[in-house]
């Protein structure tokens, strides 16, 4: 297993998240999309830290942990967009990004 | 110690004048505004005595630099010689009299302190104007002075014709002061420095002497008689005359010290100060314009019948002789002539206003009285001819007097004396001493040159002399002779209190010349017997040069007798003792026949006006063009209100039909135009063009705005989509670099 194949994956997993988020017709969904893109960058942190720092300084885990910030990032984050999708709910009795267009011009 | 004494001789009537000013401010008056004034002028008189000890023959003029201009520098400062001395005690002396007299005279009238501030300010700026080493200074003090004159004769300024003399008076003079000033300039131009002595640079005389040349002299002639014309105008000569004896209207005592003493001296001293740069010409004008004077005046004073009409053109007439004095060269004598004039006309003045103040009482004494007669007169305010006659006041009508001299003997006999002195009754009076010194200095030119001019300005001077001692004592005759012509009035009339006498008697004593020589005399340097004033000037005066503008005034011991002529004798050998012998001549000449026509003048006098041998009225029928002429006061006051008035009237009518027609025209033309092209242009430029452009750029703006935001979807991953689109552009941009 090398460094590339930690960032094929991290790749994929970025563009699956981009993909979802651009073209999903539910808020939920899109909420997943954006996990699947943190994931792919706590991926990445980890492969760097893992690949990248061990000739330097085997001790060093600057990746890890802020992977492991990364995770408890998303929980919040995704605490604070389901309260959101829920107060846009009650606003507009659905949770589909286009039927949201207030802000048309 | 000469610094504090004219410090303390200039402060003291100028902090009396500033404490009025000052409490005037602070809304209330100081208590006795009149002893005030009165303590400062007698501390001035005291210091000027004190200043006798002081006086050099040649003194440094205590001067300081006043203002710098780049090279130009102008100093102020004292001169003190003897002629400032004696002018300082003369100034002081009438001044603290008069004040004292005014004590008595003007007790009651509603602006009584005001009057005395009013004092102080004008003794200060005479006593500055007197001082003063050079021109600039003298031009200040000569206006102030002139300024307190204006004040002082429209005193009573509730009557028309006060107000109407004292504008006529700051008029009048002003003319001449443009001159004086034109000829100031001229001067200072010329010589850079205002100094008329030689102090830390040199004065004018100096430089004049050593800088001008024979091409100079017409320069030098024009200038003199335009400083001249300073003094034409403040020492009322003809042709500015005519405001002296409106000024009358003023105050009695302000008449006295103003207009008989002090103020109207003023151009006589200036014109003696000035003497060593009076070229032959220049001093001819000023002789014949004295002479002029001396005749006209005296002439309409034997018609008047207003007791200080008679004593105004009286005035008019002395000081006249004075500037022919000056200008037959015996400027001594002039000055001489100004000093015993400045006592005897004072005592005459404070007389009559004493014969006034007698008079008063009948009106249930009130100036203001007397002044709601006048207002109830209305006269056209552009006139400046005062009808005689009809306007005088009856308390200073002559007609109305006679016999007072048993009512009121102090003041008949001081007046008595100063009459004999002015009509120069010979040895016990001063006054015939320095008539005689002008009469002998003119005589002596006219034989010592061998002038034809001379000769009849002598003419011109006996005549007057005459004259004066003929109206001088019609005065007296119809004042204190006679039997009463009023008798209602001569009962109300009495003798003044001690204020008002006293000073009557001090100017009676001084009125003889024994008083006067020992005072003028005893502290000169220059023996007594050679002069009454000591002259300053005579440095550069040759008397080889006697002939022609290509000299400068004239030989100095010309004017004088003996001993001057001794000495001068001495340096000049035998043309200045032919001078000498000729002056001497001159002067023994003069004497009897100013003996001879005084004598005749009071004769003809006393046969008028009191044996009645002749009678007046029908001479004056017999002569009636002649008597028009002196009545009329030869026209003068009619000729500048034909003239003069009416050509300002019409000028200034033409000048408002002009400012109507022309400039008003112009205005409205101009807003015509304005309004209807300009502004019409304006608006329409307005409404089009820079309307036109916002309502432009708003319909741009508006309609690209309605394009522009259809760009603004609201749906949220269009905008996500155009972010990671422009973040992958960028990248691969970058990548391609």
């Amino acid at each position: 297993m090398t460094l590339q194949h930690y960032l094929v994956i991290s790749a994929i997993l970025f563009s699956l998240g981009i993909f979802a988020v651009l073209t999903r017709k539910n808020a939920i969904s899109i909420l997943m999309g954006i996990e699947l893109i943190l994931n792919s960058c706590n991926l990445n942190f980890v492969a760097f830290s893992r690949f990248v720092s061990i000739p330097v300084d085997p001790e060093n885990i600057d990746g890890q942990i802020i992977a492991i910030f990364g995770i408890v990032l998303a929980a919040a984050e995704a605490a604070v967009f389901l309260a959101i999708i829920l107060a846009i709910y009650r606003e507009f009795g659905s949770i589909r990004p286009d039927e949201v267009d207030t802000l048309k011009g | 110690m000469v610094v504090p004494l004219i410090s303390i001789i200039l402060l003291s009537p100028l902090v009396a004048f500033a404490i009025f000013a000052l409490s005037g401010l602070a809304k209330r008056s100081f208590p006795r505004q009149d002893l005030l004034s009165t303590a400062a002028m007698l501390i001035a008189l005291v210091c000027s005595f004190f200043l006798l000890r002081d006086v050099v023959p040649d003194p440094e003029p205590l001067a300081v630099d006043w203002v710098s201009i780049g090279e130009i520098t102008i100093s102020m400062g004292f001169y003190l010689d003897s002629v400032t001395v004696i002018m300082l005690i003369v100034v002081t002396l009438v001044s603290s009299l008069v004040h004292i007299f005014s004590i008595g005279y003007m007790h009651g009238d509603p602006r009584y302190p005001r009057f005395f501030a009013y004092l102080s300010l004008f003794s200060f700026s005479m006593l500055f104007l007197v001082v003063s080493d050079n021109l600039l200074g003298i031009y200040i003090g000569w206006e102030l002075v002139g300024l307190c004159s204006y004040l002082l004769i429209g005193f009573w300024f509730e009557k028309d014709s006060a107000a109407n003399a004292c504008k006529k008076a700051f008029l009048t003079t002003r003319v001449g002061d443009i001159g004086m000033f034109i000829g100031m300039m001229m001067l200072f131009k010329k010589f850079n420095t205002f100094s008329l002595y030689d102090g830390t640079q040199d004065g004018i005389f100096t430089l004049a002497a050593a800088q001008l040349t024979t091409g100079d002299m017409v320069w030098l002639s024009i200038a003199g008689i335009l400083i001249f014309c300073g003094a034409i105008g403040k020492s009322a000569q003809v042709p500015l005359h005519t405001w002296l004896p409106d000024a009358m209207e003023g105050p009695t005592p302000v008449s006295a010290l103003i207009h008989a003493a002090t103020m109207v001296a003023a151009g006589v001293y200036l014109t003696a100060r000035m003497f060593p740069i009076l070229t032959v010409s220049s001093s001819l004008v000023i002789a014949y314009v004295g002479g002029i004077t001396a005749i006209v005046a005296a002439t309409i004073a034997i018609v008047r019948f207003d007791i200080k009409r008679v004593l105004a053109y009286s005035t008019v007439s002395q000081l006249g002789y004075m500037m022919l004095a000056i200008g037959a060269g015996s400027y001594v004598a002039g000055l001489f002539h100004l000093t015993t004039h400045a006592f005897f006309k004072a005592l005459l003045f404070l007389g009559s206003g004493s014969v006034i103040h007698a008079f008063h009482a009948m009106h249930s004494h009130s100036h203001d009285e007397a002044h709601a007669d006048d207002e109830a007169h209305e006269h056209d305010d552009h006139s400046l001819v005062h009808e005689h006659g009809s306007e005088i006041p009856p308390d200073q009508d002559m007609r109305n007097m006679g016999g007072l001299r048993r009512k009121m003997p102090i003041t008949f006999i001081t007046m008595l004396i100063a009459t004999l002195s002015i009509s120069g009754v010979p040895f016990v009076f001063s006054g015939f001493w320095s008539k005689d010194k002008i009469l002998a200095g003119v005589l002596g030119r006219a034989m010592e040159w061998n002038s034809i001019h001379h000769y009849i300005l002598f003419g011109i001077a006996l005549l007057a002399a005459c004259i004066t001692a003929f109206y001088m004592f019609r005065l007296i005759f119809m004042t204190f002779f006679g039997e009463p012509r009023n008798q209602e009035m001569h009962n109300m009339a009495h003798e003044s209190p001690w204020v008002m006498t006293a000073p009557l008697i001090i100017l009676a004593v001084l009125s003889f010349p024994v008083v006067n020589h020992l005072w003028f005399n005893k502290n000169y340097v220059i023996p007594p017997e050679q002069h009454h004033l000591a002259a300053p000037q005579h440095a550069y005066v040759s008397p080889d040069t006697k002939t022609g503008d290509a000299n400068f005034g004239f030989s100095f011991f010309g004017v004088s007798d003996a001993q001057a002529a001794d000495e001068a004798g001495g340096k000049n050998g035998e043309k200045a003792d032919e001078a000498y012998h000729i002056h001497k001549r001159a002067h023994d000449i003069a004497m009897a026949l100013s003996i001879i026509v005084a004598g005749l003048g009071i004769l003809l006098s006393w046969l008028f006006y009191h044996r009645r041998r002749f009678s007046a009225e029908s001479v004056a029928t017999t002569f009636r063009p002649v008597y028009n002429l002196f009545w009329h006061k030869y026209y003068f006051d009619e000729f500048y209100d034909g003239v003069l008035v009416a050509l300002t009237v019409w000028k200034s009518r033409l000048f408002a039909r002009f400012d109507l027609s022309v400039i008003d025209g112009i205005v409205n033309g101009v807003s015509t135009v304005t309004r209807r092209v300009f502004a019409a242009f304006i608006g329409f430029f307005d409404n089009s063009v820079v309307d036109g452009i916002v309502n432009r750029v708003a319909e741009v703006t508006w309609a690209a705005g309605g394009r522009i935001r259809r760009i603004q979807t609201g749906a949220i991953q269009t905008y996500l989509f155009v972010v990671i689109g422009g973040i992958v552009l960028i990248i691969l941009i970058f990548r391609a670099l």
